[in-house]
């Protein structure tokens, strides 16, 4: 069996143990590949714990700048007992095992085809260090120095990147690359020429950032005037309070009083998180949360009520792996029907779909303005890969220009000036009527809030009449909401095709491969993006314009599917669902496999392989 | 027939009584004008469907009693139309040759349509009564010889008041006296005026006769008040009617002389004056110590008053004079010193006006009738009063209790290019149904009663938080005076009674000050006891006639 | 119930406000709450308060939750924004409205059901934060709208209407709103305006969370012999502590009182509280004493009522948060958007 040789072209995977320190270990070693101008693609995959149990994380290092997962891993680093055999296992045939090797291990747990890259991690570090926490944090850096010379990678590239990491604890800068070089000396001596594994200088970054969406959500509703986040914790969208609220404490405090153009409140449950939103954009401010599916599961009665009373709201969905509490660490995209139709009754709210995290700060920001436009709910659908996962991606950008769009509310000077004032009343013929913020006119302008059926005037009416009407607009502003969502993006085959493909959301790393790669075997598909519901015409013209449309999606029960079906009134036969559910992110070769198997062209296989 | 069988002329009052009840109606305390009585009254009139009917019958059988009414106006006609249905024989003397008085005779019929007049006498014609039109009443004993068993005097106040300055004479051919000028209009025996006009006089008459002289040709007609403005004797929408028919009144002036060259009158001059306030509040017109103001004009008005003159009755005919000359009248019974002979309307008191009239006939006719029958007439029978709740539903009330917010609704006038070239041409045209049902609905219910039932009450203030107008207090009991200062919303009509209650469970009672309360029910609706209930009051008061009964 | 509206003509004497309101400025729509219902005296209540203390009507949010209690909002201040929010969420949705605007007056209408069974979380929470609210809970033990099931405030051995029993212990929401922190506690009784008027004034003009738990009867449900919420058990078992007597801080007059018999608390807006101590040992600056004081009360079968408890110099959640001066719904780009060069930073962070 050859061992594996590429270059800037292959998977490495940690396997860790929960809480051991890998962590920032391991996102050092793809921070210096990215260093080395060579793109990556990280992925935690961790456990619901704080402690103990296996955690693992997988870079794919791609010349090429493919950013979805693989599959696949050519070289583990095992550092877990407790997954050793799975570990093993799952390495690709003629891969690459760096393990310590300070305890014997019994030949039985090896295989063959592997070439193994010992290093006695502990050994060297007894040697070094007395403390014993000491001893486990180094022992993790040790392994990345090891690294850096079987992958003939750049170590002052390492380097740099550790003295930028502890700017501010500068004594810990030459511990760590004492234990930096202990691992690569060691490897230098004792593993030279083994590995067919090689990182080269490439200039295939650009200006590109490396960046988890979550952080960039948070610094997005920063940039789009949030001024209230109302939340509780959830993985995983914890880390998207934080980063609002460490933004926030970095760029909203006025420099002469000091205090805070911003409030951030922890709640005590989701439900009072959601409330707490309304609360505050029912006043004027642009209020958000972030949530999981079991919170949005618990917010759903007041997600009604903004869909109804149509307060603004703004909420993230990190989506992880349901039903109930499901795989708390693990990503899917099995909220959309949940959320779209969050409520009882006839409810309906808008969803946008980044794809990355650029876009997660992008629609972030747009989703204010669209709550604040269209007087709703907007849910922004992110996912665990997404927001959790560091991506490479293309700089955060924002217009000089830009203004917030604050939406119909009425000012007193209107009010002043006679303007007529009904609440729920559509003057414009969009559907979106008029608000005003409490304690705006002393006498005009007036009106009552209620999540039961109301008038024109926001006056409680039981009339049936009156209540069909309002239905009937909320309707119809949903319409309105077709034109103002972000257009679905358009991937065209080089040539003519039959086929189309839906997806959306995080799949878009591995679907773009998977698209080069069956075009490159002649598979031609037409690709869209879709990246808001309520669906744009655009949605229904891609499907109507092909014979069969593959639908990708990463949860169980084709959820878009059913709701294109359902919103556009298309025969479900048309579509083909491409479904991947188990938690961990969709890769090219799955959606390779399952489309080309469709096919019926086995040539599309070949080429994954 | 409710308000035929009190009023006697609704389509008459409708349209010129000077409203004696609108400052007592209650939608005055809450807001600035009251319910339009008057001119309801006119649309129930007007609106009203046949009623000949529901109209007593001449009755069949005479009771052989014969009473003698003097003159032809409301006051005798009311005791006509009493007395007529219990079988009485009523003769009724009058110079002019109709029935009607001076409503016939000193009110326009751009006031008073004539046709409105006749229907309303003419119901009381159609009692049978013998009538002696035409036929001036020189003596009263000659009357007493006719062995009548009563006779009632309604003749009036028939002369007017004369000015008696420099000119008057002289100038006598252009000077008119206000009412007998307007009777001659009346009966078309005058039909022209000068041009220039100076009416004198600050009264209803004074605005009858302007507004007359604007129709026969006055062009510039003024009228010239000694008083201020406000205390004119005038009912303000009179003066409002004149002033929007081009009509200036100059206040403040006291004729001096009419001023004439030999013999034609060329115009008036004033003494300018002012007013002024002695210790007591007593009002005196002193001169302004400024130049007379001179008024040029063809003709002058007199309208400064009446007077009563009985020069037809005998001194020594058993009836009494007092020092004015007017007769000594018992104001409840209306008999005279002379016990068959009556008075009332204005020959009673002097001038008041037609309401009063109708209400000294209802009470002569009453004395009359107990004195034919032998009665003493100082007893007087007790009204008939009842009341009943109203409650119907959990909120719902059988009776409209849902307070109009509606200010006074004004009547719409025909317009005035059309209306001052023809004097017998109404100027009102009167409430339309829709818009009477609305004025009506101002009304605040007075016939209806707030009572409270103590031992059902809980005390948990629920009618007291919904009163709109603050009336009920839940209070430690106290003396009247120290009580009215402890409500809600202090008394401070102390003509009003307080309605209290018993001592409660807490220790506290319940006051209530009926002054401004709408009657609107919200009290009673509110409670969830029914301590509170809401009855209707009826009163009607004792009349000789019995068509109602 | 009612359905004709108020009339809006009022008494000639009316008396007005320094803004030139009557009281009758302060009133809402028509109630639609049974007739006699304690709940209404309340809005009287919070309607004379808000008119003596010469509140601008549009500078109040009234919010509420679910229940009778929570339809109230809609019967008094006629012109300031309501939200009738959802069952037991009317704390959260204050609280997130509060940290939008801190210059409004915020008043939260709930009652037993609303606050201490499906709320009680949220009421909890609130308090704990100290945001700057008036809470009031009109207090009456039983379900009203759902037709007088006993609600979680209902004591043990009361009797329902129909003759069953409580068997479960009840919550006080006055020793809760000690627990958790509240700033000002205090309990009325919808029957008592001469105690409540005051003590609701005194309650906007604290600062942080204020709570009322008024007692309210429920008279189609809860006011029957056997009930420990009618008008005559309270009557007849309730123990004022103090009688109240607020002066406002625009008032400048000097308050006299007798120590020993009276004190005055003065609050952060510069306003008085003058108490008369009708029990002459009850400290309301103690919240030990104020809990043991109840829990004895409560024992002896009686309903304490008065200011419980009062912190005049607390502080309230903007100033836990240290946010700005200016409500936060008046913020524009220029005030939050940090800006194109500074993004441009913070992407070089990231590479």
């Amino acid at each position: 069996m050859q061992p594996i040789s590429a270059t800037n072209d292959f998977v490495v995977k940690f396997a860790n143990v929960n809480g051991s320190g890998s962590a920032s270990a391991n996102e050092l070693f793809a921070r210096s590949v990215l260093r080395m101008g060579v793109p990556v693609a990280s992925r935690n995959i961790f456990p619901s714990n704080i402690q103990g149990l296996p955690t693992w994380y997988e870079v794919r290092i791609s010349g090429d700048g493919w950013l979805g997962r693989r599959g696949g891993v050519d070289l583990m680093v095992a550092m877990n007992p407790q997954t050793w055999d799975k570990d093993v296992a799952e390495i690709e045939k003629g891969g690459y095992l760096l393990y310590d090797s300070t305890k014997p291990i019994p030949a039985s747990k090896f295989r063959k085809d592997l070439t193994l890259l010992p290093v006695p991690l502990t050994e060297i570090c007894n040697r070094a260090y007395s403390d014993p926490r000491q001893r486990q944090l180094f022992k993790n850096i040790i392994y990345v120095g090891a690294l850096a010379f079987v992958l003939d990678m750049d170590l002052s590239a390492v380097k740099w990147l550790i003295a930028e990491q502890f700017e501010n604890k500068k004594k810990l800068i030459a511990p760590n690359l004492q234990a930096l070089d202990f691992g690569y000396d060691y490897a230098k001596e004792h593993l030279k020429g083994v590995c067919g594994l090689k990182i080269r200088h490439a200039d295939k970054v650009g200006d590109r950032i490396f960046i988890g969406g979550n952080d960039a959500a948070g610094l997005g509703a920063v940039y789009g005037g949030a001024t209230v986040c109302a939340w509780y914790p959830i993985t995983p969208s914890t880390s998207l309070a934080e980063s609002f609220t460490k933004h926030c404490e970095r760029l909203r405090v006025d420099p002469v009083t000091k205090k805070n153009k911003f409030a951030v409140v922890q709640a005590e449950d989701e439900i009072a998180a959601i409330g707490m939103v309304l609360g505050a954009n029912w006043n004027g401010a642009r209020a958000f949360t972030a949530t999981s599916g079991p919170g949005i599961s618990l917010m759903q009665e007041l997600f009604g009520f903004s869909y109804y009373a149509e307060i603004p709201a703004v909420v993230f969905d990190i989506q992880r792996g349901g039903p109930s509490t499901g795989m708390p660490t693990r990503t899917q995209q099995s909220d959309l029907m949940l959320a779209a139709y969050a409520g009882h009754g006839d409810t309906k709210h808008v969803l946008l779909f980044p794809e990355d995290p650029r876009e997660s700060f992008e629609f972030a920001a747009t989703a204010f303005d669209l709550a604040e436009r269209l007087q709703t709910l907007v849910l922004v659908m992110m996912d665990l890969d997404i927001g959790m996962n560091d991506w490479l991606c293309k700089p955060l950008a924002w217009n000089k220009e830009r203004k917030y769009d604050r939406g119909k509310v009425m000012t007193a000077d209107e009010l002043e000036a006679g303007k007529e004032f009904g609440r729920y009343l559509d003057v414009d013929g969009d559907a979106i009527p008029y608000r005003t913020l409490p304690g705006t006119h002393p006498s005009k302008g007036v009106y009552f809030t209620r999540g039961s059926s109301h008038d024109r005037y926001a006056r409680y009416s039981e009339d049936g009449g009156v209540y069909v009407e309002v239905m009937q607009r909320l309707l119809q502003k949903f319409e309105t909401a077709k034109s103002l969502v972000p257009k679905p993006v358009l991937h065209k085959a080089k040539e003519p095709a039959k086929f189309g493909a839906l997806y959306f959301g995080s799949t878009s790393a591995a679907m773009d491969e998977a698209l080069a790669a069956l075009e490159s075997h002649g598979l031609h598909i037409d690709a869209l993006r879709v990246r808001a519901f309520p669906f744009s015409e655009e949605v229904v013209e891609f499907i109507n314009a092909h014979e069969q449309v593959f639908v990708v999606e990463q949860n169980r029960d084709a959820q878009l599917q059913k709701m294109i079906v359902n919103e556009c009134a298309i025969d479900p036969a048309r579509f083909i669902s491409i479904l991947h559910y188990d938690g961990t992110p969709v890769t090219a070769r799955f959606i390779i496999n399952a489309i080309s198997e469709r096919m019926k062209l086995g040539k599309a296989r070949e080429a994954a392989e | 027939m409710i308000n035929w069988q009190s009023n006697v002329f609704p389509g008459v009052l409708g349209r010129t009584c000077d409203r004696p009840c609108e400052p007592a109606c209650r939608r005055g305390r809450v807001e600035d004008e009251p319910v339009a009585i008057c001119r309801l009254k006119r649309v129930a009139a007007d609106s009203k469907d046949d009623i000949s009917d529901r109209l007593p019958k001449p009755a069949a059988q005479k009771n052989g009693k014969r009473i003698a009414l003097i003159g032809a106006g409301p006051a005798s006609l009311t005791v006509a139309r009493d007395l007529l249905p219990l079988g009485y024989t009523c003769v009724i003397y009058d110079a002019d040759p109709f029935a009607g008085g001076m409503m016939r005779t000193q009110i326009p019929k751009f006031r008073l349509p004539e046709r409105v007049l006749d229907e309303e006498c003419g119901y009381i014609l159609g009692l049978e009564p013998e009538t002696r039109f035409g036929q001036k009443v020189e003596s009263l004993k000659a009357i007493l010889a006719e062995n009548y068993d009563a006779v009632f005097v309604g003749c009036g106040a028939p002369r007017g008041r004369d000015l008696d300055i420099p000119g008057r004479k002289e100038a006598a051919e252009h000077i008119h006296i206000g009412i007998d000028w307007l009777a001659s209009v009346s009966f078309g025996h005058t039909t022209k005026i000068g041009k220039r006009v100076v009416v004198l006089g600050g009264g209803n008459t004074a605005m009858d006769c302007c507004r007359t002289s604007r129709r026969l040709g006055g062009e510039k007609v003024d009228v010239v008040v000694r008083s201020g403005f406000a205390e004119m004797k005038a009912s303000p929408w009179e003066k409002e009617d004149a002033m929007h028919e081009d009509i200036p009144i100059h206040n403040f002036l006291v004729p001096l002389e009419f001023v004439h060259e030999g013999g034609k009158l060329t115009g008036i001059t004033f003494e300018k004056v002012k007013a002024e306030y002695d210790a007591k509040g007593r009002r005196k017109l002193v001169p302004a110590g400024e130049p007379p103001v001179h008024m040029a004009c063809d003709d002058v008005l007199v309208a400064v008053g009446q007077e009563n003159a009985f020069p037809w009755i005998e001194r020594d005919s058993g009836v009494e004079f007092d020092e004015w000359n007017m007769p000594k009248v018992d104001p409840v019974t209306l008999q005279s010193t002379h016990p068959k002979v009556f008075f009332g309307g204005d020959a009673a008191f002097g001038p008041k006006n037609i309401i009063w009239a109708v209400a000294h006939g209802h009470e002569a006719a009453l004395s009359i009738d107990l004195h034919c029958n032998g009665k003493d007439v100082t007893v007087r029978p007790s009204p008939l009063v009842n009341i009943l709740s109203q409650k119907m539903g959990i909120h719902e009330w059988s009776y409209d209790n849902d307070v109009s917010l509606d200010l006074r609704f004004k009547v719409p006038h025909a317009p005035k290019e059309l209306t001052l070239k023809d004097v017998n041409m109404e100027v009102e045209l009167g409430f339309n149904r829709e818009l009477a049902f609305k004025e009506a609905q101002r009304c605040l219910n007075c016939d209806i009663e707030t009572v409270f039932e103590k031992n059902l009450c809980i005390e948990c203030d629920a009618c007291v938080d919904i009163c709109p107008m603050d009336c009920i207090t839940f209070t430690p009991n106290a003396a009247e005076n120290d009580l009215r200062g402890m409500l809600i919303a202090p008394a401070k009509n102390l003509t009003q009674d307080l309605y209290v209650s018993p001592e409660l469970k807490t220790g506290n009672i319940m006051v209530k000050d009926e002054d401004v309360c709408l009657h609107c029910g919200l009290c009673a609706e509110r409670c969830p006891t029914g301590a509170w209930d809401m009855k209707k009051f009826y009163l009607e008061t004792a009349k000789a006639h019995a068509c109602s009964r | 119930m009612t359905y004709i509206a108020k009339p809006k003509l009022h008494h000639p004497g009316l008396p007005t406000n320094a803004l030139g309101f009557t009281r009758r400025d302060y009133e809402g729509r028509i109630s639609t709450l049974c007739a006699g219902c304690g709940h209404d005296s309340i809005s009287a209540a919070l309607i004379q308060a808000c008119f003596e203390l010469d509140i601008e009507p549009h500078r109040v949010a009234k919010l509420s939750g679910i229940g009778c209690s929570s339809k109230t909002p809609d019967y008094f201040l006629g012109q300031s924004h309501g939200f009738n929010s959802v069952h037991g969420r009317m704390p959260s949705v204050l609280t997130g409205a509060n940290l939008a605007n801190r210059e409004l007056i915020y008043l939260g209408v709930s009652g037993d059901g609303d606050s201490a069974s499906i709320g009680l979380g949220q009421f909890a929470h609130c308090m704990r934060r100290g945001v700057n609210m008036v809470y009031i809970c009109e207090n009456n033990g039983v379900y009203g709208l759902t037709k007088g099931q006993f609600s979680a405030t209902a004591d043990k051995g009361s009797k329902a209407k129909g003759g069953a029993v409580n068997t479960d212990s009840p919550i006080d929401l006055v020793s809760l709103a000690l627990l958790m922190g509240a700033s000002f506690v205090a309990r009325s009784f919808s029957g008592d305006k001469k105690q409540l008027v005051p003590l609701i004034k005194a309650a906007i003009a604290h600062r942080g969370s204020a709570v009322l738990d008024v007692i309210s009867p429920c008279v189609t449900f809860n006011n029957h012999a056997g009930s420990t919420k009618s008008f005559d058990f309270v009557r007849d078992h309730n123990e004022a502590v103090n009688k109240l007597d607020f002066v406002p801080a625009k008032k400048e007059i000097t308050v006299d009182y007798e120590p020993g018999t009276s004190e005055v608390v003065r609050q952060h807006d510069g306003s008085f509280i003058k108490l008369a101590k009708l029990h002459p040992d009850y400290d309301p600056s103690n919240r030990v004493a104020a809990l043991t004081y109840l829990q004895e009360r409560e024992a002896a079968g009686e309903v304490v009522t008065g200011l419980l408890y009062i912190d005049p110099d607390t502080q309230d959640l903007h100033e836990h948060l240290g946010t700005v001066d200016a409500p936060l719904n008046r913020m524009t780009e220029d005030d939050l958007c940090p800006g194109v060069d500074m993004l441009e930073t913070i992407n070089a962070e990231y590479r």
